[in-house]
């Protein structure tokens, strides 16, 4: 059995919650064990539900083409995903692959709008930190673009030094 | 230099569960890379004549942006194999074969160069401008670097030159290019010059007039140069018409960042031949050698006076105009370094010379290894060099001259 809300005390998205709230969030919570090079949820699926990663490691990807897909992110122990999935009823924009054995924790969305109108509270507390981690992670994303950019410009060459062209004023 | 970018990508094998992570960094990409020109109805190559240093160039135009580069045999190679068949590595490998060596550079230069002109598929990158963060950009030097490149870049423009210029070339214009134009200019100017030399006794009365008249004198010779400069670029760029080809533009600009000057774009010349280019090039000269020995035969013809004086000076101002023009040593581009460097076919003379400066010295050291188109970049600095100090001696000669008279 799993002591959670000593695991939950360690996520950054509940940091700002009491023991007591924690305790009420564990109830709401599902637990899932993934082995390594499972599929947590795919691009396009349905997405319903946020997770949280007790212990092992999940990269985050996106399809490019074929069975190619770009790596965006990964996630460690006390990180949480598809937060999307709480607010948006939109398919799931990547996949979440396990890249070693792991342990999660699922919270869907039915549970959290639970705790919006039992303990409103709560889910305060929990969306102000949200909205902290969605601006770093959207910081991280711009630098992820500024870096793929970068890739696309030294892959084809492309410099945007200004180069002379030939051309003759007769004076 | 940053490390290279990298990208990850995960990858999976259909029927396999699973998945692999790979990492591929830019250097990598870039070698496999296969850059594709545009289609070959967007570009024209046009082969310039072998040059006196036994090499060829050649001028590459972007027709759909209106933009031209100069390719030398090493860079046509490579342009040749830029078809989107071939990847980076595979062209490396053939110029080695064929050349025997190869600088890496040379590619990134000329994708730099090709991108930069349009040439190459994915081109909607070629006007992306460089940003630094706002505490780079606002140094004081950057600033003043800012402002002495804006003033450098001040510039007027005749849009729809190239339209303007075919219809005056419709209208007559083409009879300045007629043989007989020719011949009877040449006539005029012979006549002009014997009569100058008659006429030199007379050149008292103008350094007269001038110091009594100054005013006058100065505002009627600028006013004479204004307009000789205008109709000499003006007959470049009929001459340019003349072959066919286009105008790009005509227009005032400060010759290095200093001189004012008026301008004819026609850098389309280069896609004719090299006839066609010295034509251009001596059109504009014979503008101030015909304005010049008219203004001598209406002095000749005049009585003395002021009149007479004005002519006289006008005559030999513009005739010295277009000796000035037509000399091709002074480290200038003007009419007679564009006749020179289309002869020796050398475009970039005067812009390879200037760079070979800094390595003089040690080229100069092992002179055996010295090739030919370095001996002509050598001759070119030297002639430059003697022809400048030749200029100032004689000046300061004069200089001294007035010193001297002051003190008296």
């Amino acid at each position: 059995m799993h002591n959670v809300p000593d695991f939950l005390q360690n996520v950054a998205l509940f940091q700002d919650l009491a023991s007591a709230d924690l305790s009420t969030l564990a109830g709401l919570l599902v637990s899932k064990k993934v082995s390594a090079g499972s599929v947590i949820f795919r691009e396009l699926d349905d997405s319903d539900a946020l997770y949280l990663l007790e212990t092992g490691q999940v990269v985050i990807s996106k399809h490019v083409h074929g069975q190619v897909d770009i790596v965006l992110t990964r996630f460690y122990s006390g990180d949480f995903f598809g937060e999307m999935g709480l607010f948006d009823a939109a398919p799931r924009s990547a996949t979440a692959h396990t890249e070693v054995d792991s342990s999660l924790w699922r919270l869907d969305r039915k549970a959290f709008q639970q705790i919006f109108s039992d303990h409103p509270e709560i889910a305060a507390r929990i969306c102000y930190r949200l909205v902290t981690v969605f601006i770093e992670r959207l910081r991280a994303t711009n630098e992820q673009a500024r870096e793929a950019i970068r890739w696309g410009l030294e892959a084809t060459g492309y410099s945007p030094t200004d180069h002379p062209l030939f051309g003759r004023k007769s004076t | 230099m940053p490390d290279p970018a990298k990208l990850e990508l995960l990858t999976q094998t259909p029927g396999e569960a699973g998945f692999q992570i790979v990492e591929i960094d830019s250097s990598r990409a870039f070698w496999a890379f296969k850059p594709q020109r545009l289609p070959s109805t967007e570009w024209q190559l046009t082969p310039q004549p072998v040059g006196a240093d036994g090499a060829r160039n050649y001028i590459l135009n972007n027709l759909r942006h209106d933009r031209y580069l100069l390719l030398n045999s090493k860079e046509h190679f490579l342009w040749n194999y830029f078809d989107g068949r071939h990847s980076l590595e595979e062209i490396a490998r053939a110029f080695y074969l064929s050349v025997g060596a190869f600088d890496y550079s040379i590619i990134r230069q000329l994708l730099t160069k090709l991108y930069h002109c349009g040439l190459l598929e994915g081109r909607h990158a070629m006007d992306l401008q460089p940003s630094h963060p706002a505490a780079i950009d606002d140094r004081w030097t950057d600033r003043i670097g800012r402002r002495l490149m804006t003033w450098r870049r001040i510039s007027l423009r005749i849009s729809n030159a190239d339209r303007y210029c075919s219809i005056i070339y419709d209208h007559g214009g083409f009879l300045l290019f007629h043989p007989l134009t020719f011949w009877l200019s040449t006539a005029v100017a012979i006549l002009a010059l014997a009569l100058a030399v008659r006429l030199t006794p007379n050149a008292h009365d103008f350094t007269y007039f001038v110091t009594a008249r100054p005013f006058l004198i100065t505002s009627a010779m600028l006013a004479t140069l204004l307009v000789a400069s205008m109709l000499h670029v003006l007959v470049h760029a009929l001459a340019c018409k003349s072959y066919g080809r286009r105008v790009r533009e005509i227009g005032f600009f400060l010759l290095q960042g200093v001189w004012p000057t008026f301008y004819a774009d026609v850098t389309d010349i280069f896609m004719s031949s090299r006839r066609a280019r010295v034509t251009v090039d001596l059109a504009g000269p014979m503008v101030e050698v015909v304005l010049g020995s008219v203004a001598i035969l209406a002095a000749h013809a005049s009585n003395p006076g002021i009149g007479q004086a004005l002519l006289l000076g006008a005559g030999v101002m513009l005739w010295e105009s277009a000796v000035i023009n037509l000399y091709p040593f002074n480290f200038l581009e003007m009419d007679g370094y564009n006749i020179l460097s289309d002869s020796l076919a050398m475009p970039m003379l005067r812009q390879q010379a200037l760079a070979l400066i800094p390595n003089l010295p040690r080229r100069l050291r092992s002179v055996r290894t010295i090739d030919r188109a370095e001996w002509i970049q050598i001759g070119y600095l030297v002639l430059c060099l003697a022809s400048v100090l030749v200029y100032l001696i004689a000046h300061l000669d004069v200089i001294s001259a007035l010193y001297r008279s002051s003190w008296r």
